[in-house]
This record gives structure tokens, sequence and C-alpha cells, in this order.
């Protein structure tokens, strides 16, 4: 009994690391492929680099306007998550805290709409930008990404708020704070876990979007990392050297996010999917 | 005490904001696209005239749409069942290690963090360059196929790295409702004779049904929407073989046709299927919840 499950347990160790090693694979492969020569590449794509060179990274690097391009990305992945987590624990502080049937009407506006995919707005949505001329703005897209994201972050708030002790608002209020002094002095800082869980799942989301900055954003000038990627693998069709190194050069900034921060992102996938 | 509608006030106050991205980027969008599903307004002309149910009709005999939806259910339903299954079993296995627990639980949710389109353009190097060398070198010669080109390839080709893309997720949200299994429950099991198999499918699984229900439904809603894999790996070729109903709609409305009325008539089509095959998900799955 014990010898067998022993074995079992070695069995699911070598299961498990061949999947973290099919997990890595592309990533490997990538990083180790984009240190080479386009002849060094076609001779053997699985082998150490002979040489190192940084040609490749130096290329795209300018092709792809990179600091441009991650500048853009941190700015919308930034306005867009500021919005969201204002707006919604605003609202979603006073639709707790007010019992009236106005109060349930709108949380259950914005919660029905979770259901609707994105392609079935996306279209109906890009007229509203013409209309509004924001396309190629990124502040514009900001304010997009807030609209779809808010229902959720508000959802979250809600039942968050649900938890707080509403003496220490009253408290507050004696105290002779404003409605909104509480909400920043008070509230705010009790909301940090659940403000943190609502952080990273709208910067993942935002920041490896792709389909809306495609549709929204049409000016070299406001690509979004995505977007230069895309194009630069148009561009380059073949010449996978400079592709692999500009792929990389896309991944650091979310790997090193992932590096920093893992704890906080894996706890707050969780929360968010299970108290969601 | 402040009245009802002084308490509204200061309610409509502090939704307002919220309220309004809302309902300019959200809220009409959705509701308008009714109304744009029947007219014929393109992206050329100006101006467009109501043509009612027209474009409806025209969907029931669209033969590349309904391609397109066919093949979307075909991932929908690969992805639900793999995606799962592989997920619940990562995360089983996972939490049953001590030393080595966070090391697999940082490796396999690391794709997640990468946008589709970045993986998909590194899978598409591993499609088109690695596979064959591992073919011709190290005798691999099942590799040896046209993953990109042949369109039965290049569907097992979207699964692997859709798998590859979705599967870490799912997994941390299976392994958060395993610890949330009493330890008791499961010595309990296992001092009453239970083998491992029998302990997790009479034991855990019932007591993490709702993470099921949760990652079954972020499935399904992901899956039916799929576009960056597919953007990325086949373009929906060749032909259009490996087309999902994302890209069909993305291609009417902004390549070549630009006909935006009948691509939002396609999308309310695939809204309403969509809606229909997660509120019976959601359903069902909730009454076998509650009868445990």
């Amino acid at each position: 009994m014990k010898k067998s499950s022993k074995a079992g347990s070695t069995l699911v160790f070598v299961i498990l690391t061949l999947g973290a090693l099919y997990t890595l694979f592309p990533l490997g492969m990538a990083l180790m492929n984009s240190f080479k020569t386009n002849g060094q590449l076609l001779l053997n794509p699985m082998s150490l680099p002979t040489s190192y060179t940084l040609d490749n990274y130096l290329r795209t690097w300018e092709k792809m306007h990179y600091l441009r391009s991650l500048g853009n990305t941190v700015v919308l992945a930034g306005a867009g998550v500021g919005l969201i987590v204002l707006f919604s624990s605003l609202a979603g502080w006073k639709l707790n805290r007010t019992k009236t049937r106005l109060s349930s009407v709108l949380l259950s506006l914005f919660v029905f709409s979770m259901l609707i995919p994105f392609s079935s707005i996306m279209i109906p949505l890009y007229r509203v930008v013409l209309v509004l001329k924001i396309k190629n703005s990124l502040l514009g897209l900001a304010l997009v990404y807030a609209g779809m994201g808010v229902s959720m972050a508000i959802f979250l708030y809600h039942g968050f708020v649900g938890s707080i002790p509403l003496e220490l608002e009253e408290a507050a209020a004696i105290d002779g704070c404003s409605s909104l002094q509480t909400f920043f002095w008070v509230l705010l800082p009790l909301l940090k876990p659940i403000t943190a869980t609502i952080v990273i799942t709208n910067v993942l989301w935002i920041w490896n979007d792709f389909l809306l900055p495609l549709i929204i954003i049409s000016r070299n000038q406001s690509y979004t990392l995505l977007l230069s990627t895309n194009t630069l693998f148009g561009q380059y069709s073949s010449d996978w050297t400079a592709i692999l190194s500009a792929l990389i050069l896309a991944a650091i900034p979310v790997i090193a996010f992932y590096a920093l921060f893992q704890k906080n992102i894996l706890k707050g996938i969780a929360d968010g999917a299970l108290k969601g | 005490m402040k009245t009802k509608s002084q308490q509204n006030r200061t309610l409509l106050l502090y939704v307002l904001p919220a309220l309004a991205v809302y309902t300019v980027f959200k809220l009409y969008p959705a509701i308008s696209g009714i109304y744009y599903a029947m007219t014929d307004w393109n992206g050329i002309n100006p101006g467009f005239s109501f043509v009612g149910i027209q474009n409806f009709s025209e969907i029931l005999n669209d033969r590349y749409f309904w391609n397109s939806m066919g093949f979307t259910f075909k991932y929908v339903a690969a992805m639900v069942v793999l995606a799962n299954a592989l997920a619940l079993a990562l995360a089983t296995a996972i939490e049953s290690r001590r030393k080595v627990k966070g090391l697999f639980r940082t490796v396999f949710f690391m794709p997640n963090m990468i946008s589709m389109v970045i993986g998909g353009f590194m899978w598409m190097f591993i499609f088109t360059r690695v596979v064959f060398h591992m073919a011709d070198h190290w005798g691999w010669a099942f590799l040896d196929q046209s993953w990109i080109g042949d369109p039965s390839y290049s569907f097992v080709a979207i699964l692997l790295v859709a798998l590859w893309g979705s599967v870490g997720y799912l997994m941390i949200i299976y392994m958060a409702a395993l610890q949330g299994v009493p330890g008791e429950l499961k010595e309990a099991a296992w001092l009453d004779g239970a083998g491992p198999w029998q302990a997790f499918w009479r034991v855990t699984f019932p007591l993490i049904r709702h993470a099921l229900t949760v990652c079954v439904f972020w499935t399904l809603n992901a899956s039916f929407q799929v576009f960056d894999v597919v953007y990325t790996l086949t373009g929906g070729g060749p032909g259009r073989a490996t087309q999902v109903v994302a890209l069909n709609i993305y291609e009417e409305a902004f390549k070549g046709n630009v006909r935006f009325g009948y691509a939002t008539a396609k999308s309310t089509v695939l809204f309403l299927i969509v809606l229909a095959v997660t509120v019976l998900q959601v359903q069902s799955m909730k009454r076998r919840e509650q009868t445990l």
C-alpha cells in the first residue's frame, strides 16, 4: 500500500514537471532564439546560441517604438483602472448604504449587462466612439474601458461594503466629516483588500486586451504594445529572430509585474472569481 | 433622518460618474445595436435606412456565418471539457504537494499574465519552425504535420495554445476552492476506508462544486468570444476553415465589406446564443449545487 502510493506520488511529480516544461517551452524558445542571428536560427532552432547578439533587440526596439508603446499602454491601463476604482467605489458604497427602490434598480441595471459579450456591442460602440470623436485617443479609450469595467467592480465593492460596520461612518459624521470626506478618509482605506483585487484583474484585462484597441486605435503614435507587436509581425513576416525579440520585449513588463506582485495577483484572481 | 427622496438624490450623485460611462459605452451600444441590426448601415455611405428583419433572414442563409458558428461550438465544447478537467487535475495534484507547490503554481499561471496575442505568435514559431526540427532530429514523426495549414491539425494547434493560455487561471480558482475543503473531512473519509479516488469524488468534489460552476461559466463565456488565439495563429484560415464567430463578425465589419448593420445583426445572434447557453448552464449547475 505504502509503496504504491509512493510510486503514484513520483508519477504525479513527473507529470507535473512535464506540464511545467510544456508551459515554459514557447517562452524559453522565444527567449533563446531572440539572441541568435537568422542563420543560426535556421540551422537549429533548438540549440543554444553559439554567439549572443543584441542586434534583434536593437532593431525591434526602434521599429516598434518600444518606449512610446509601453508608455501608451501604461497611460491606458493606469487611467482605465483609476477611473474604474474611483467611479465604482463611490457607486458601490452608496448603493449598499441606501436602502431604497432606486438603489436596487440601479444595482441590477449595472449587474445585468455582465452577460453581454464584447463582440455583441463592438460595432455600435465603434459608432459611439466616432460620434464622440475619441477614436485614436488613449484617454477616450480609458473611458470606454471604465464603461465596460464598472459593472463587475461595483458588484464587488457593493458586496464588500456590506462587511464594514456602519458605525464607523456615523462616528465620522458626528466628528463633522462631510459625506465625501468620510468616503476618502474612512471608507477608501478600509476597502483596500477589494480594491487590490479590482486593480489587479482590471490591469491584466486592459493590458492584455487586443480587439478593442485594434478597432479604436489606428494611429501609430497611440499604439499600445500589442498593436505595435501585431504590426511588426505583419511587417517582418518570417524574420523570426526580430519577431521573437519583439515578443520578449512585449512580455517583459507583465512578467516583471508578475514577479513583483505574484502573491497579490494569484489571490486577486481567486477572490475576484469566487466572491463575485 | 433624511427622507427617501433626499437619500435618492445623494445616491444618484455618487452613482452618476459610473452610470454615465456605463450608459454611454455599454448600455447604449447594447440597446442601439438592436436597431442598427435592422439597418443597412455601412462604412461607406454616410446615411443608412431601416430594413427590418432583412439582415436576419440573410443570416439564415449565410453559410460562412454558420460554419464559423459550428467551429466555435466545437471549440467551446472542447475547451469547457479539457480546460476544466486539466485545471482541476493540476489543482488537485499541486495541492497535494508540500515543497514545490508554490513553484508549480507560479509556472502554470505564467501564460495567463501574457496576452494571447504574444502567446499566439510564440506558438506560431513553435508550430512553423520548432516542431519540424523535432520531427527531423528527434524522430518524433507525429509532429511532422502542417499544424497551421491543415484545418484538422490547426484545430488541435488552436486548442493546445488556448489551453496553454487558460488552464492556469482556472487552476488558481480550483486551488482556492480546494483550500476551503476542511482537512478533517478528508481524514474521516480515509479512516472510513475510502481510497484517494473515492475520497475525491465523494467528499472533495461536492464541496468545490461552486468553483466548477464559476469556471465552466467563465470558460463558456470566454470561448464563445475567442478571438486573439485564432487571429494570431491561423487568422481563420486556411480559407475560412478555422474562422470563429468573433472573427467572422470582425471581418464583416472592419475588413473588406464594412457592413456594420449586417455585422451587428450577426453579433445579436451571437449574444442570444451565448445568453441561452450560459443561463441554462448556471441554472442547471446551481440546482445541482443545492441538492447536495
